[in-house]
């Protein structure tokens, strides 16, 4: 059976206790709804953050000590003896954990309980708690699998849990986001799926090939197979096939479209988490899959990554101009962030991978503290609309510096998280791509005036000392102030921003080695064979 | 000889039971206390049969308990007695080919009878109608009355089709196999007709029956063609017959595609499946389960038989690979866009139910080709024999669910599902898990099994490819046209994921018509439940590999043979 090591204790754990939390209650008499609500609110938040600690202690324990420098590529740490699922097709339950996969680990283990405490006092039931459980258990999945199969079970897992965030705890256009949500991602992950089962036919047997069908999904031993794929123009389809999957998760133009909506009927929790980490799998994915094992694909398709990583970068900040909903303006921001991603990625330089791994990093505390503070906004507010709502530095303080250090970080100011990133990236791409640099760092400039001018509107602009220009979706009721866990949970990201931003080695140089190793065994071959000197 | 040996009786246990368990449904509801007087004396003698009956014997709820015995007692010793192997008379034989599909019939079977005590439900305490009662009462009494009534019917005609699957199933002998078939199927256009208060239940009994035995006739025709060219129709000779003939003769060859169109017909091919939809969504849910699974089941053990176990040449193309792989294509792809536009869950189901028979077919196409290994054959015939158990578990479990609509009312419109994500959670999510597992969505059993039909026919047919093709274009260019059946079946399944997410979803999004709660039916619930349960377990653990395990035995006999 499936072991006891370290990240599979931290993967199944959420996945039962939520499973658990949920069905567990459907046995209990209905008329202690309340206090059910209660029991499974305290049990999930107690279970998310022991999960945090134990992934927080493992981080350091296990990686503190490490230089990355010596790790060869394809050596993963925390693994486990690898365990048979299905036999007769060769699915084994395989994990690991690497400079890629652990800071994304260890937010998530951070992002679920600040997610839940940010909602502390909602009323939603007792289902509410136990979904983002097993959320965690699924995104932590996707992120420690090394087969295949197990993956994309993951992968498909963490859909049904958002989609019922969505659809039932949602604003007003509810089933609209989540049908469009379901349908654009789950369509997609079927186009992936097609690519890996091209690529499982073509392993040849070994250890873990299926007793019937002589293939495997063993992630570590297709890597490690010669040329995975003979023909190389089904290498490139099945590239291709791969990048539609993890695009549209990312999610790049021109496959954008459901984010928007999905954001906006979110709720606060479902944004932060989708914000945080789900499009980061499409990253991880990317770089995991496509890129690790397709790299003569990847040095082909570079042209198509910047154009993509371009298009969505300069489209997503130019729409954000234009946007007068709240989450909508920083949905799109997520959008331009993540075409950040692929031009660090195509840049090809150490640098540039570098930048791209921290940016997920970065971009997962900058966005939820965003979410979280749109979500505060409209749960005291009861708008979200930029600019019916001015002054809230007089009226909500906190409020208001939570919201300007969310906007600053995002917008790349110095000694922030995103800071880091963006300067990373920018370098690289001007190494590898020359003057082409001026657009990626004039669509800076966009950002911070789509920024700057909400900020104006919505923080500042009202002379009542008191109570600011309150928007009509009160009716003239008193807006109340942020409660407690609002503001605890946005001050800890808003803490972690800073902290990141002063101190980016903390994971900024187990990056970037790892990013040096992945191009100099990897990519760099790839690269010479095509004629492009890396 | 007609009486069976000691050892013939132990290998036919299990259709002994179900034999046992029709005569019992006949024999106990009647049993009462009548008594005969001996002639000039004045002893009474109890006779048991007449007179007025005991209340055990009385309960209309017995057949169903007897029906669910001799099935669950049949199951258990075909089960434990799978691996056994012998010959019973001249024209049947036992082994763990006819074993497995024994298993998926009776699985199949005890679904429906779980369903049919919910769905046709027997009331112990029914009252004659008096005339007091309002007029909705009395009509109310009299349809419960009639329901007790024809409990025994139901169930009888239930057992019937069992025994006649199995039976089947074990024919080494062209004529039993039909005898066999032709006992099953009648007794399923009873079934279809049983609902015979709605129109639409007539009718569509009416339309599968016509259509039904047109198709058997053109088979028998097929038959006696094939007797005509060989002079004796068990499967050994016929199969020696046709290795040792110098190309085809064509009165064999037109005999077998005559029985093709019989069997096309029982797994509701193109284009032979038309009344299929009709009879589903006509039939109550139980009994449109059972053609989806059972019937379906046995329709592919005679193609099997035929075409793999008669005619498949030793080496190079079965004459009939080129039809099978058309058939194929279009039976997936008729039944998917069929599915697309349609508004009746059960139409829906039934096309999905076509789409699935095309899936298979491609399979066999592909074991036809004469490109396909040992190894390959093999795989792709467990394939096959997997999806047609596992599908007794999704597609009956999403009649199961339409079953507790019906207890309500009806379940022929989109409509009856909305908001059940509301009303009956656990049900909801439940027929979402069989929708994803019909899609073929991992890690549900559906997939599994999806993916080993796939898995086979690449396998197969991948190597043909030029390995040195630089564009995706040449490489297909040189690909053998087998492969094409596998790229078919994941586009189907591509296609199908729209109309399973419709229904999956409709039952989240949309109010309910009515607040009331739905039926509590434990039993059917727990079936329910369990069948989704194990849509689960048998995709991702190792318990799918011990089925597939015993299946790979099944068919390395047959193999063999």
């Amino acid at each position: 059976m499936i072991g006891t090591d370290p990240l599979t204790v931290l993967t199944l754990t959420p996945l039962f206790v939520g499973f658990g939390l949920l069905i567990l209650p459907q046995l209990l008499p209905s008329k202690n709804a309340k206090s059910i609500q209660k029991v499974s609110r305290s049990i999930s938040f107690g279970v998310a953050l022991g999960l945090f600690t134990f992934a927080t202690y493992l981080s350091f324990k296990n990686f503190s000590g490490i230089d990355w420098l010596d790790i060869s590529m394809g050596d993963y740490i925390l693994t486990n003896e690898p365990t048979t699922l299905i036999s007769s097709i060769g699915v084994s339950w395989i994990v690991g954990a690497d400079a890629l996969s652990l800071p994304m680990i260890w937010l998530t283990a951070l992002l679920i309980p600040l997610s839940m405490l940010v909602e502390w006092d909602a009323k939603k039931g007792h289902l509410f708690h136990p979904l983002i459980l097993i959320m965690e258990g699924a995104l932590l999945g996707v992120f420690v699998a090394l087969d295949l199969f197990v993956f994309y079970v993951f992968w498909e897992l963490t859909l049904i849990p958002m989609f019922f965030l969505i659809l039932v705890w949602g604003g007003d256009d509810r089933k609209y986001a989540s049908m469009k949500f379901f349908i654009y991602t789950f369509t997609a992950s079927v186009v992936m799926l097609i690519g890996i089962l091209v690529m499982y036919f073509s392993t040849d047997g070994g250890a873990s090939a299926g007793s019937l069908t002589g293939h495997h999904f063993d992630l570590i031993a297709m890597a490690a197979q010669d040329t995975l794929i003979e023909t190389e123009g089904l290498r490139h389809l099945v590239w291709l096939l791969l990048l539609i999957g993890f695009a549209t998760k990312m999610p790049s133009v021109p496959v954008h479209t459901w984010l928007p909506d999905a954001h906006v009927q979110a709720p606060t929790a479902g944004s932060m988490l989708l914000a945080g980490v789900m499009l980061k799998m499409g990253a991880y994915g990317f770089l995991r899959i496509a890129v690790s094992l397709f790299p003569e694909s990847t040095v082909i398709f570079i042209p198509l990554l910047v154009v993509l990583g371009m298009a969505s970068l300069v489209y997503g900040a130019w729409v954000c101009m234009g946007q007068t909903n709240l989450k909508r303006m920083v949905a799109y921001s997520s959008v331009s962030h993540m075409g950040l991603i692929f031009l660090g990625i195509a840049t090809m330089q150490p640098l540039g991978i570098a930048g791209a791994l921290f940016m997920m990093f970065a971009h997962g505390l900058i966005s939820p503290l965003l979410f979280a503070v749109a979500g505060a906004f409209k749960h005291h507010y009861h708008t979200l609309e930029i600019g019916s709502m001015r002054g809230i530095a007089h009226h909500s303080p906190y409020l208001a510096a939570h919201m300007m250090l969310g906007w600053m970080g995002s917008l790349g100011l110095p000694l922030l998280a995103g800071f880091v990133a963006e300067v990373a990236i920018l370098i690289a791409f001007w190494m590898t791509f020359g003057w082409l640099v001026v657009l990626p760092a004039l669509t800076l400039i966009i950002t911070a005036m789509y920024y700057l001018s909400s900020m104006q509107r919505t923080i500042f602009e009202s002379n009542d000392r008191h109570h600011g220009i309150l928007p009509e979706s009160l009716h003239g009721e008193d807006p109340t102030d942020v409660t407690w866990h609002e503001n605890t949970g946005m001050f800890i990201l808003g803490s972690l921003v800073i902290l990141f931003g002063i101190l980016p080695f903390i994971f900024f140089d187990m990056m970037s080695d790892w990013s040096t190793k992945f191009l100099e065994t990897i990519l760099v071959a790839a690269l010479e064979n095509q004629g492009v000197n890396p | 000889m007609i009486f069976l040996t000691n050892e013939e009786m132990k290998l036919i246990i299990p259709e002994l039971i179900m034999l046992a368990g029709l005569l019992g449904i006949i024999l106990i509801p009647n049993f009462g206390d009548a008594k005969i007087r001996l002639p000039l004396t004045k002893i009474h003698l109890p006779i048991l049969l007449g007179g007025k009956r005991f209340k055990s014997t009385s309960n209309p709820k017995l057949p169903n308990r007897l029906t669910m015995i001799a099935l669950v007692v049949a199951f258990f010793f075909g089960f434990a007695d799978r691996a056994a192997t012998g010959d019973v008379g001249n024209t049947l034989s036992v082994d763990s080919f006819s074993r497995v599909f024994f298993l998926i019939f009776t699985a199949a079977l005890i679904l429906s009878t779980i369903s049919a005590a919910h769905r046709i439900p027997a009331r112990s305490n029914v009252k004659p109608p008096n005339e007091s009662d309002s007029e909705s009462l009395t009509s109310r009494k009299i349809d419960a009355l009639i329901d007790n009534r024809r409990q025994v019917d139901f169930h009888i005609i239930l057992l019937m089709v069992g025994l006649g699957m199995s039976l089947m199933a074990m024919a080494n002998h062209l004529f039993m196999l039909f005898v066999c078939i032709e006992l099953a199927s009648l007794s399923s256009y009873i079934l279809v007709a049983f609902h015979k208060e709605s129109a639409a239940g007539g009718e569509a009994g009416m339309k599968y029956f016509i259509v039904g035995s047109v198709a058997s006739a053109v088979g028998i025709y097929g038959m006696s063609l094939l007797y005509l060219w060989n002079g004796d129709l068990s499967f050994d000779s016929l199969a020696a017959s046709w290795a040792a003939a110098d190309g085809i003769d064509p009165l064999a060859g037109i005999g077998v595609g005559l029985m093709l169109v019989a069997f096309g017909f029982k797994v509701g091919a193109a284009p032979f499946h038309l009344a299929a939809p009709d009879a589903y969504s006509g039939a109550s849910s139980p009994v449109a389960g059972l053609l989806a699974t059972a019937s379906k089941a046995m329709g592919f053990v005679a193609m099997i038989r035929i075409l793999i176990g008669i005619t498949l040449p030793v080496e190079g193309e079965a004459f009939w690979f080129v039809t099978i792989a058309l058939i194929s294509v279009i039976t997936m792809t008729w039944g998917n866009l069929a599915a697309l536009t349609s508004d009746n869950p059960k139409r829906i189901l039934a096309y999905s139910s076509v789409a699935h028979a095309g899936y298979m077919l491609a399979g066999l196409a592909a074991i036809g080709s004469g490109i396909a290994s040992i190894a390959a054959t093999k795989l792709i015939l467990i394939a096959i024999i997997f999806h047609l158990a596992v599908l007794v578990l999704f597609k009956f479990g999403a009649f199961l669910v339409l079953s507790l609509l019906e207890t309500e009312g009806r379940s022929h419109r989109l409509e009856d599902l909305y908001g059940l994500g509301k009303r009956a959670p656990l049900m909801a999510g439940s027929m979402f898990v069989f929708m994803l597992s019909l899609a073929g969505v991992p890690p549900l059993a559906g997939f599994l099994s999806k993916f080993l039909m796939i898995n086979g026919i690449v396998n197969a047919s991948v190597a043909s490819g030029s390995a040195g093709s630089v564009s995706v274009l040449g490489w297909m260019g040189t690909v053998n046209p087998v492969f094409w059946l596998a790229i078919a079946i994941v586009f189907n399944s591509a296609l199908s994921i729209f109309y399973y997410l419709r229904i999956g979803l409709v039952m989240f999004f949309e109010a309910p018509e009515t607040d009331n709660p739905l039926k509590s039916a434990t039993s059917l619930r727990l079936a329910i439940t369990a069948c989704a349960l194990l849509t689960m377990i048998l995709g991702i653990t190792s318990l799918g590999d011990s089925v597939l395990d015993i299946i790979s035995n099944a068919v390395e006999t047959f193999i063999g043979n």
